[in-house]
């Protein structure tokens, strides 16, 4: 008995190690490959606002698109995400919160390309009326498109924050005379709140890495608006910058390692950004 | 328990060894989305007529990823629109690359049909290159209505790109600065204009439809407007042959297939795509 336990924890060890080494083997790819642009350009690889390949390279219009893109896709998804939480928390039974919540779920495997092809048809055209814009490729649409496809993940992970508030709390606000609404408002939501955190912060980290979707109705050009918060501009992100250019220049070169840099600088930002949320998940979870 | 997981993680360390590429039976093929069509349908005509069984794979990417692919061994055949560029040339010396010329095709500049119908029919190379440049930014500057023009621009390294900037500016490889939207493939790029009313770009001249119409280049008199026989007597200045690349001489199943799209069976498809054949 105890050899065999032993033996199986030799096992699932070395499988973790592997899996350990995957993750270390990767970063430690990306920081060889982004070395020699990082020697070349120093700190001006970030700073720098003109990308031409063969030129110069300058990764502030992907960063700059990247974030600007994320925190509008937060901003819209939020409220949303928020109503549909309470409402299936505080409001429906047990059975139809189960369907509900399963039917929403699907929605998070759907892959980002069918997203992007109904963006390009749909939704980009539909900015453009609403806007009365030039063209409909731009950073809100890319916003829009992303704020439905992190939805599920930020809702269900809210929603399981305000189910873990304890029964006692609703209870006793009721029992002082405040309604259901009141109560979800008042005392559900702030409780759950690290736990919203928490949602919030990994929807980010898939939304940062949505390559298709925002590569099909971002427009792609490589500049920061003008003026800076015009979000009716096209832009650039760091995922569709790497859709668009990677495959010409795959193995070497500085191209190469410009692109593997603004790849590695994804990477930490999402990495940040993930471990943020998994801690305020945790700390929701200890309540 | 134990056996049953060590059974796995064996299998999973023997796995890789055993799926080998059978080199012989499947050719692989990646580049320019304008060969593309020409690829696919050769390559259906090519499978069912073969006496064995073999895959053919056709995928697109554009005609900078052709040559790289194809002279990294990626793939076995790379489609191009466009020659290979002197710094590719140069990067891929090793590869002896070799180029199999299968038909001609032009690249026009499209404008959304709204705007062809408004009155713009022909452009002269200069007002094309201040539009790119951004120095021309409404269409009444140019005889059309008054509207901002959406300049769509293609992916650097994309084949009718280098072709159509180097007739306009003397350079495969411009910086534009008057660029809206940057797109990638000829659908990719279709679609865009298709959807604006009042965009410009650059198109294969098989990719022109309802919705995005070619306009001519004009040149003091002359008007020339992409028709075959504009392309084929060269009256048309922005044409380009299509080609595949191989690395070094093709052999065997590569061969075969690159005879075949030669063959007058393989120029009739390329006349089916749209594009002008060699004959």
């Amino acid at each position: 008995m105890k050899n065999e336990s032993q033996c199986m924890m030799w096992v699932f060890a070395c499988l973790n190690f592997m899996f350990l080494c995957c993750m270390g083997g990767l970063f430690f790819f990306l920081v060889h490959e982004s070395f020699p642009i990082i020697k070349l350009y120093g700190l001006d690889f970030w700073f720098g606002q003109d990308w031409w390949v063969g030129e110069t390279y300058g990764a502030l219009p992907m960063l700059y698109g990247s974030t600007l893109v994320t925190a509008l896709a937060c901003l819209l998804v939020l409220p949303l995400a928020l109503a549909v939480a309470i409402f299936i928390s505080e409001f429906l039974t047990s059975m139809n919160r189960r369907f509900v919540k399963a039917v929403l779920e699907l929605l998070a495997g759907v892959p980002g390309i069918v997203y992007g092809l109904l963006g390009v048809t749909f939704l980009s055209l539909w900015i453009k009326d609403i806007f009365g814009l030039l063209d409909g490729n731009t950073l809100v649409t890319a916003a829009c498109l992303l704020s439905i496809m992190i939805l599920p993940t930020v809702l269900t992970l809210s929603e399981d924050a305000m189910r873990a508030v304890p029964a006692e709390y609703r209870e006793n606000a009721l029992g002082l005379g405040l309604s259901k609404w009141q109560t979800a408002i008042t005392v559900v939501l702030p409780q759950a709140l690290p736990g919203i955190m928490g949602a919030v912060l990994l929807g980010i980290g898939r939304a940062m890495g949505e390559t298709i979707a925002v590569m099909l109705v971002v427009g792609s050009l490589d500049r920061i608006p003008d003026p800076w918060f015009n979000i009716f501009s096209s832009a650039q992100t760091i995922p569709s910058k790497l859709g668009r250019e990677a495959a010409e220049s795959i193995g070497e070169g500085t191209h190469w390692s410009a692109l593997m840099a603004l790849g590695l600088t994804l990477f930490l930002m999402v990495l940040v950004i993930s471990f943020m949320g998994n801690r305020f998940l945790k700390r929701e979870r200890k309540l | 328990m134990v056996r049953v997981l060590l059974f796995i993680l064996a299998g999973m360390g023997v796995a890789p060894f055993s799926v080998h590429a059978d080199h012989s039976s499947k050719i692989e093929i990646v580049g320019s989305s304008t060969v593309l069509p020409i690829a696919s349908r050769a390559a259906e005509k090519f499978k069912s007529a073969s006496s064995h069984r073999m895959r053919i794979l056709v995928n697109a990417g554009g005609s900078g990823v052709g040559i790289h692919s194809v002279a990294r061994g990626r793939s076995d055949i790379g489609m191009t629109s466009r020659k290979i560029s002197m710094s590719e040339r140069k990067r891929f010396e090793g590869s002896h690359l070799k180029v199999h010329s299968v038909g001609m095709d032009a690249i026009a500049c499209v404008v959304s049909s709204e705007i062809y119908a408004a009155g713009i029919h022909d452009l002269t190379r200069q007002q094309i290159r201040d539009i790119y440049q951004g120095k021309i930014k409404n269409w009444k500057d140019v005889g059309g209505p008054d509207r901002n023009i959406v300049v769509v621009d293609k992916e650097r390294h994309r084949g009718t790109r280098h072709v159509f900037m180097n007739y306009i500016f003397g350079n495969p490889t411009p910086k534009t600065f008057g660029t809206l939207l940057v797109t990638g493939s000829n659908n990719e790029e279709q679609t865009k204009i298709a959807q604006s009313d009042s965009a410009i770009g650059m198109l294969s001249y098989a990719w022109i439809n309802d919705e995005v119409k070619a306009i001519a280049i004009r040149h003091e008199k002359n008007i020339v407007s992409p028709t075959r026989e504009t392309i084929r007597k060269g009256n048309y200045p922005i044409t380009r042959n299509l080609s595949f690349i191989t690395a070094g001489e093709p052999n065997g199943e590569v061969k075969a297939f690159l005879e075949f799209l030669k063959s007058p069976e393989g120029q009739q498809i390329v006349e089916e795509s749209g594009y002008i054949p060699f004959n």
